[in-house]
């Protein structure tokens, strides 16, 4: 959410010495744990509902608040439902919600960088001048108009706009345009550096078009950037993603993700509170992890760079 | 000076106007007719209710003509009327407007008091438990969801030890100074958000300052090294800080309304949430400029404070970027 | 982590506050979760300001906590045997009513003048103005016309013949004196009304309270109104503070910010029955089941619901008694009709579906559903029995309630999709034009003996051609509903009345238009010391008795 961007002097491209200084970097390695554990459990969700005999979307009224045992490891919700369980495949779809967005809002935000900081002159100036206009805007309320928007109304088929994963392509989707800005910034950035090295000197001699050169040339002396900034917004998602629930505009029930599971038990708070602990807990996790290792990644990257 | 404020007002409203024609499309896009809510809710109302309620907001016409009218008035003054308070919009946004600013003053103001002086015990200690401790700290302040943490403030500083009210504005009739209790949670809850980037800044910022040669000759000259830090150092790395708070401004007016929402502050981000949510198109469109106005005015502020804070940069090289 | 601890604690802080002593109230604090809109009773509409007007105005007529009809601002309740209901035939030569009312002595507004017919014809012209934003204008359109004998007493000459022509529950009288002036554009009168410009006016209100500050959004602080006229109310001062999100709300009745939570606008009942067991010793929990009819409306014209034994089955197959039971410690009573058992016209003897998935699955075999593949049911043209059940997003009780029916039905083979919409979407467009394509589970809130006309009268089915008016739709036609509700309107006879009432919700669980739930209770949370709130279940609030509550 708030301002946690990299900034980068150089790209460097020394792949063993980026190895030995992230391997020394005991946050990020230990955040990188994290979520290899973290993705790998999602992706086993449904071998644990076999395992354990359990289904995420069994609803069973004669079970509800179970308390932690064998087969509910952490217990049930108000429904009945096996809370690790639930956990597990709302991880799925939190953590499928903030690769996509942020690999969208990356996709986005390298193609306008690009573009602005080869081109330059007039066009850099009004990419720029929109970058920082969406910085600056209050993004909140306007995500909250996005999110409210009528499919239909968009000439968007009643199938696609109506259908239970609406809510899912709609958050990724609206994500992705307002947060590319960030990516944006960093890869003009360093594209202007890179503009003037030979070897782009040197394409451009040979004849290339701007095209193939931004695409061959100058992207690969860009994925540094590109990727520390995505690793952090993969967090930065996650969390939007629970506070657009929180406001009711996050994926729609029956589906599960961390950030529904964690406003429904916030009403049930004083009830259950474990309820509300084990989302929160996960997202604070995921989310603190992303960040570190984003860190760690930059450091490891660009270690002439400030810690910012 | 002049033409600077000439350019930058003419910029403002260049974005307010294209802000609006946005907004007013978005919204147009929204389901749901409020008349037709409320068709649904009365059974009593007939369909022939319903078109004179329509013709009556202007909401037969189409949306093209509605944002032409819109703006035809706004030019003229008026604003238009709430559906949902039936009272002229800027009746109702300007009291949030002031809670807002408040709460925001209050908390960025918060913010830098705490994360300059944590900022530069890291950037002074760089790589030791302390540096790694704040490191942790601000790290915790982006990730967790500010909604859970206001629960969490609110059962342990309300609920549980009843120090503190766990939501809403106090006595109307009250002072700013009477309702004080009733701002510990929101501002903590805000800060602690914006907190973290502060602070990772002002300690760049630092580093990046103390590796200059004037701090390495104070330091050779024997000054100490708190003096080198607070004499020197300090005004330089506190540009960077101003830039990011100002760009940090519309973030922040994000985590209010998480943050009114939750603690049933009135606030600005609540009635636009609040509006927006109940297809109160003026009062939605208004709030989201008003809010935008205050994005930029407080853009315009930092850069003006950033000319202060920096003899080096005049207003005629702003006038030049 | 910290809220485990958190939990251990709130117990001993409840164990310490109950010594504190409690000082005598002459003060109260309500706490209600929306702010209402507006402040004009004929042009807002909003359950918040039903709430505050009950304490600040009186209605002629209303329905009391024993859901029998009674005068508030009028002397007795017109009867055809007092001769106060004639017949009376309009200008055009139909069927009419002449009804006569008597403002009660006393009558006064804040201002000290007096209420007299001026107000009401008055209010009823402003009701009849095509641009006053008056909402409920049917009502006064059916007021052909009225005629004021003197100051006090008046005829309302209806241009229909009904059985309930002496209710005038939603006939809110409003001053000439304060009013006329913004009434003469009638255009401008929905902005320029006293009511929204200067909701504080003392000369607005009549009731025991009148409204003293107004923070939009907020807080609406109510004093005594010296021209009451009936018993001086207890409290000196009673503040309404509107907090939404219902944590906070609750979080605040503990920690004193209020004193107590309105039913009628207040804690989702489960939140309630959690709050009840933890801090019943410091609250009275009072639950009371209304008029607020849950179920689920069904597309009848879908080829799998046209069916009478899918729709059977479907309800046979829902656990409707663990619903209520489990979920909401049977406080929320399974419905068998439309009609509340408490209201009089309710009938006991109707068809009744008690859960049984084996009976509910033998008569899916019965229907042509009877090819089980991957335990979901297939007919004979290899079609899956699958359904789309769609209710109001973010209502966290109902998506509940929809996932456990998912369930159910899961059970007997019907493949159930959720799809849910915010309420504005599904109230404002998908339902009222019939865009669901086979469920929609929400409530209808109702007052007693309704008739049912716009949601079971098969002239009230929505379509394009007839603007999408009426509420029938589940598209549901039958003669026999449709001649019982016709005579149940104008045979007023206590025998006439029984009989309709009969076929009517014997037809409806026969025919199942509609799959009954179970009738949705209010919470009221009050503090031990509060006395004399009475609760009605129906939509007219308990604060129209508010001069009854006190402080022990």
């Amino acid at each position: 959410m708030s301002a946690a961007e990299p900034v980068f002097g150089r790209p460097t491209a020394e792949t063993p010495l980026f190895w030995q200084r992230l391997r020394r970097n005991r946050a990020a390695m230990a955040s990188a744990v994290i979520l290899i554990v973290v993705a790998s459990l999602a992706m086993l969700a449904p071998a644990f509902e076999s395992l354990l005999g359990v289904e995420a979307t069994r609803v069973n009224l004669f079970n509800q608040y179970a308390t932690p045992g064998s087969t509910h490891w952490l217990g049930t919700d108000e429904a009945g439902r096996d809370v690790f369980v639930r956990l597990l495949y709302g991880g799925r779809i939190s953590l499928l919600v903030g690769l996509v967005a942020a690999l969208g809002a990356a996709v986005i935000g390298t193609s306008i960088g690009l573009f602005a900081g080869y081109h330059g002159g007039r066009l850099d100036t009004l990419l720029m001048r929109t970058t920082d206009g969406v910085i600056a805007l209050p993004l909140l309320p306007l995500l909250i108009v996005l999110a409210a928007i009528d499919l239909t109304k968009l000439g968007i088929p009643d199938g696609i706009a109506n259908s239970e994963m609406t809510s899912l392509y709609r958050i990724v989707f609206i994500i992705a345009i307002v947060g590319w800005t960030t990516v944006a910034r960093l890869v003009r950035a360093a594209t202007l550096s890179i503009r003037t090295r030979e070897f782009v000197r040197a394409a451009e001699a040979m004849g290339a078009g701007s095209t193939t050169i931004m695409l061959r040339h100058i992207l690969p002396n860009v994925v540094s950037p590109i990727i520390v900034a995505t690793t952090l917004s993969i967090g930065a998602v996650i969390l939007l993603e629970s506070v657009l629930s929180f406001l009711g505009l996050g994926i729609q029930p029956p589906i599960p993700s961390w950030g529904n599971m964690l406003t429904n038990a916030q009403e049930l708070a004083t009830r259950a509170p474990a309820l509300a602990v084990w989302p929160g807990a996960v997202i604070f996790v995921t989310v603190m992890a992303f960040n570190f290792l984003g860190d760690g990644l930059q450091d490891a990257l660009d270690p002439r760079s400030v810690r910012r | 000076m002049l033409t600077f404020l000439t350019r930058r007002i003419a910029g403002m409203t260049i974005v307010l106007t294209f802000m609006s024609f946005v907004v007013f499309m978005l919204i147009g896009l929204m389901p749901g007719d409020p008349i037709d809510i409320m068709i649904a809710s009365n059974p009593d109302l007939t369909p022939a209710d319903g078109e004179r309620l329509k013709r009556l907001h202007g909401l037969d016409l189409p949306l093209w003509e509605r944002y032409g009218n819109w703006l035809g008035g706004a030019l003229s003054g008026d604003l238009g009327f709430s559906r949902t308070y039936n009272r002229p919009v800027l009746d109702i946004l300007l009291p949030r407007l002031g809670n807002t600013v408040i709460l925001l003053g209050l908390s960025s103001l918060v913010a830098i008091a705490i994360a300059i002086p944590l900022g530069v015990i890291a950037a002074t200690r760089q790589q030791t438990p302390v540096d790694s401790a704040i490191n942790l700290f601000c790290f915790a302040g982006i990730s967790v969801p500010p909604f859970w943490l206001a629960l969490i403030f609110i059962l342990l500083f309300s609920v549980t030890l009843g120090w503190l009210p766990a939501g809403g504005m106090g006595a109307p009739d009250a002072g700013l100074i009477a309702r004080l209790d009733f701002l510990v949670l929101p501002v903590t809850t805000l800060t602690i958000a914006s907190l973290a980037g502060y602070t990772r800044f002002a300690r760049a910022a630092m580093i990046e300052v103390l590796r200059q040669d004037y701090i390495r000759t104070a330091r050779a000259k024997g000054l100490g090294p708190t003096r080198t830090v607070f004499g020197h150092g300090l005004r330089n790395a506190m540009l960077p800080l101003t830039t990011i708070v100002a760009l940090d401004f519309g973030a922040l007016f994000s985590g209010a309304l998480i943050t009114e929402t939750m603690f049933g502050y009135l606030g600005m981000g609540k009635l636009i949430y609040d509006s927006i949510l109940g297809n109160d198109f003026n009062l939605a469109l208004v709030g989201l400029l008003l809010a935008t106005l205050v994005v930029l005015i407080g853009n315009f502020l930092a850069d003006i404070a950033y000319a202060v804070l920096d003899p080096r940069i005049s207003f005629r090289a702003l006038e030049a970027a | 982590m910290t809220i485990r601890r958190m939990i251990a604690t709130t117990a001993l802080a409840t164990v310490l506050s109950i010594g504190a002593v409690q000082a005598q109230k002459d003060e109260l604090v309500i706490g209600i979760s929306q702010f209402p809109q507006g402040f004009h009773p004929n042009i807002a509409s909003h359950v918040a300001l039903s709430l505050i007007h009950g304490m600040t105005r009186r209605p002629f007529t209303v329905y009391d906590a024993e859901w029998q009809l009674i005068c508030q601002l009028c002397t007795t309740v017109p009867t055809r045997e007092a001769g106060t209901i004639r017949d009376w035939t309009t200008p055009d030569g139909k069927p009419g009513l002449a009804v006569d009312y008597t403002i009660r002595e006393g009558a006064t507004w804040g201002d000290d003048k007096p209420i007299t017919t001026k107000d009401v014809l008055f209010t009823w012209q402003i009701g009849r103005e095509e641009t006053s934003g008056v909402n409920n204008q049917e009502l006064y359109r059916r007021m052909e016309m009225i005629e004021a004998k003197d100051a006090r007493n008046f005829t309302i000459f209806w241009n229909k013949r009904t059985c309930d022509a002496a209710a005038i529950n939603d006939f809110e009288v409003v001053p000439a004196h304060l009013e006329a002036d913004a009434a003469r554009d009638p255009t401008a009168y929905r902005t320029r009304n006293a009511y929204d410009t200067d909701p504080t006016q003392s000369g607005l209100y009549f009731g025991p309270y009148r409204i003293t500050h107004v923070e939009p959004g907020a807080t609406v602080v109510l004093e005594p109104n010296p021209t009451w006229w009936g018993t001086a109310p207890f409290f000196r001062k009673i503040t309404i503070r509107t907090i939404e999100n219902t944590a906070a709300l609750e979080a605040n009745l503990l920690s004193g910010e209020i004193d107590y939570i309105a039913g009628e606008d207040g804690i989702s009942l489960d939140q309630a029955l959690t709050f009840e067991k933890r801090h019943g010793d410091r609250f009275d929990v009072v639950f009371k089941p209304g008029l607020f009819y849950e179920h689920i409306d069904l597309r009848l014209d879908n080829p799998v619901l046209e069916d009478i034994r899918v729709r059977r089955a479907m309800l046979h197959a829902i656990d409707r008694n663990s619903i209520s039971e489990r979920l909401f410690e049977g406080k929320q009573p399974v419905a068998d009709t439309s009609v509340h058992p408490l209201d009089s016209v309710h009938v006991e003897e109707v068809r009744k579906y008690p859960f049984d998935p084996k009976l509910a699955a033998a008569m899916l075999d019965e229907a042509g559903w009877n090819d089980v593949r991957n335990g979901i049911r297939h007919n004979t043209d290899g079609e899956p029995l699958k359904l789309e059940i769609m209710t109001t997003a973010g209502n966290r009780v109902r998506e509940l309630v929809e996932q456990v029916i998912q369930s159910n039905l899961r059970d007997v083979g019907i493949d159930l999709r959720i799809r849910n919409q915010p309420a504005r979407v599904l109230f404002g467009q998908t339902i009222r034009q019939r865009e669901f394509t086979g469920m929609a589970m929400f409530a209808w809130f109702s007052s007693p003996r309704n008739v049912p006309r716009t949601t079971l009268h098969s002239s009230m089915i929505p379509t394009i051609q007839n603007g999408w008016s009426g509420q029938n739709y589940t598209g549901y036609r039958s003669d026999v509903m449709d001649t019982a509700i016709d005579k149940v309107e104008v045979e007023c006879s206590d025998d006439a009345q029984t009989r309709h009432w009969t076929t009517i919700q014997q037809t409806y669980a026969d025919e199942l238009p509609v799959l009954p739930l179970y009738f949705r209770a209010n919470a009221f949370i009050m503090p031990k010391w509060l006395k004399g709130v009475t609760p009605t279940g129906h939509q007219y609030p308990s604060t129209l008795w508010v001069e009854n509550w006190s402080a022990e």
